[in-house]
């Protein structure tokens, strides 16, 4: 074997080694994300307890500013139903609410009351959504030098909001709440939580999305027991969408096996090409079924999709439809 | 000192072996693998350039494609679709057809080896040429197109299709090298049976497309199949997933079965030099 030989074969070698021994050590190591970005997702994960197996988030702000929902604008709730809750609250949906971050915990099956978190970014008249809150009852109180609005309940399912930070708001039941002020000063949150967060690392540019284990969503589905027998065994799902002009999002789950995998790509991928033939004629339906793409590899499955203009249409149309009979 | 003593079948594929490894490296045939495999390598590095400023490679319905994904179709598409047979087939065809046309044969025949070490001495050092271009340009590919806080969750899907990358080379390869031995015009059959019997039968329903390779090929790649064409809509429509098992068990027989009936056809058959 010549020299050049030999530099060349010790230089693929190398080549070979170094990647290896690196996927080797990131496999056995477990980086965690934040060695090579920053935390992903928004501020407001900080307040989601560690143990949250779904995590929601939805970028209001953009979602109200969208074309899509300037579309669909005057099929919302009368101005005069806005106006007395307003009026209330002093708080306008459109105008003050930015994001809101919704996560259940893992109890949800035995106790769905008591499970769920929302946390509302926005711009509130703190003063005077206590004020109110007092009126109806409910009791005000400090807890780790927060502020609590607690209104207690007879079953003992008490329902709180703390305003946690200037501009954001924790809601739901009251040890969840306080959970929330525990997990964002003790810093064992959500963002510690690799699982998850590897998850959230991979949305991009969504304005809507959920994350987390499959298990928690499926007990509350009620789906029947014959489909959930031949349901594939999924651990993780993430869902994320984009509002715009139009909905585009993807869909993707993580199998407890490749082959559970293989087998759920195999049957979406014979659904799809079915719905392909299906909708040959009609070119509305024909857009949808073609955006529809089936990718995935190893334990995953992912399903994007995106809502052509001709069936925001329809759908408009349809709408608008049904709110003048309405009227009449 | 020299002797007339015939070398051992070991011994002689090894000598051959080091012998044709830096005659094949050094080969006009090397450029065109040079210039097969840095296709991948430059589309990565445009993706990886996109990125940096801000910009998605590839999106599908708006919403950018992950790096992973993008590597995947990369190992369909370019890798397992085009590059590994079409190597298998260059080299493997050649592996006694560049001594004939050179005439050389003459020389390798003449020495006390048999004529089957030759054959595998050529085999050999062609696999290790291959894998030794193929696998770093998908390692340099994967590390350009998948981000690092991914690694931990696709690294071993990576180690799957390095592996299933030197499978291929080396199936394709024992296949060709028996085409190349026993028929008159290897590249055309060679071709033919590549992009046309197994691309054509694998889209249609039956048991045809088992006697394919890309068909347990296909089975263990650990990446959905792209669906951007007619054929491989059909493709990924009637592709079927025999066991790991069976796969290998098939895959390995090719290789073996091929390469033992091209050191066959070697040590029986008669040369006749054009003049």
């Amino acid at each position: 074997m010549s020299t050049k030989t030999r530099y060349f074969v010790a230089i693929s070698g190398a080549i070979l080694a170094i990647g290896l021994g690196t996927g080797l050590v990131a496999s056995y190591m477990g980086f965690p994300v934040s060695v090579f970005s920053t935390a992903a997702g928004p501020d407001e994960l900080q307040y989601v307890p560690a143990d949250a197996a779904v995590v929601a988030y939805a970028n209001i702000r953009e979602v109200m500013n969208s074309d899509l929902r300037q579309r669909f604008k005057d099929i919302g709730p009368t101005t005069d139903q806005k106006n007395e809750f307003e009026e209330k609250t002093g708080l306008d949906f459109e105008e003050d609410i930015d994001s809101v971050v919704l996560a259940v915990t893992g109890s949800v099956a035995n106790q769905p009351q008591k499970s769920f978190l929302v946390l509302g970014k926005g711009r509130y008249d703190a003063a005077r959504l206590e004020a109110l809150a007092i009126e109806h009852g409910a009791q005000a109180t400090d807890y780790q030098g927060k502020r609590l609005l607690t209104h207690l309940e007879n079953d003992g399912d008490d329902v709180a909001v703390g305003f946690v930070e200037a501009d954001l708001v924790a809601f739901g039941n009251l040890a969840m709440v306080k959970a929330s002020i525990d997990a964002r000063r003790e810093n064992r949150n959500i963002v510690s939580n690799n699982d998850m967060m590897k998850l959230v690392n991979e949305l991009d540019n969504s304005n809507a999305w959920a994350v987390g284990r499959f298990d928690a969503i499926a007990q509350q589905a009620n789906l029947p027991s014959e489909v959930q027998a031949y349901m594939p065994q999924i651990t993780w799902f993430s869902a994320a969408g984009h509002i715009n002009g139009g909905v585009s999002g993807q869909f993707k789950a993580e199998a407890k096996d490749e082959q559970s995998a293989q087998n759920l790509r195999d049957v979406l991928g014979g659904f799809l090409a079915m719905a392909r033939m299906q909708a040959a004629n009609k070119p509305a339906l024909q857009q949808l079924a073609d955006s529809m793409i089936l990718s995935g590899d190893g334990k995953t499955v992912a399903l994007s999709f995106s809502i052509p203009t001709e069936v925001l249409d329809v759908l408009e149309s349809l709408a608008k439809g049904r709110q003048g009979v309405v009227q009449q | 000192m020299t002797t007339g003593a015939r070398m051992s079948f070991t011994t002689a594929a090894r000598r051959v072996f080091d012998l044709s490894l830096g005659e094949m490296l050094w080969s006009r045939r090397t450029i065109f693998m040079a210039l097969v495999v840095a296709g991948p390598v430059l589309l990565a590095l445009i993706a990886r350039g996109v990125e940096v400023f801000g910009m998605s490679a590839l999106r599908v319905n708006g919403r950018p494609v992950p790096g992973f994904s993008i590597f995947g179709v990369m190992i369909w598409s370019l890798y397992l679709f085009f590059i590994v047979p079409v190597l298998g087939l260059f080299y493997g065809t050649a592996l006694m057809a560049d001594e004939v046309e050179d005439k050389t044969i003459t020389y390798l025949f003449t020495r006390p080896v048999a004529r089957g070490a030759v054959l595998v001495g050529k085999y050999l050092a062609y696999l290790a040429c291959t894998i030794l271009v193929v696998l770093p340009s998908v390692m340099i590919v994967y590390f350009m197109l998948v981000p690092f806080s991914q690694l931990p969750s696709t690294f071993g899907n990576l180690v799957i299709d390095l592996g299933l990358l030197a499978l291929g080379l080396a199936v394709y390869g024992a296949l060709f090298a028996f085409v190349g031995a026993f028929f008159k015009r290897p590249l055309l059959i060679g071709l033919v049976y590549t992009f046309g019997f197994q691309q054509t039968v694998l889209a249609l329903p039956g048991s045809l497309k088992q006697f394919t390779v890309a068909f347990y090929m296909n089975a263990l790649v650990p990446h959905v199949m792209p669906s951007d064409g007619v054929s491989s809509l059909l493709q990924s429509m009637f592709k079927e997933n025999p066991p790991l098992w069976v796969c290998l068990f098939w895959l390995f027989a090719i290789l073996a079965g091929f390469l033992y009936l091209a050191t066959r056809v070697v040590e029986r058959k008669e040369y006749i030099l054009e003049q």
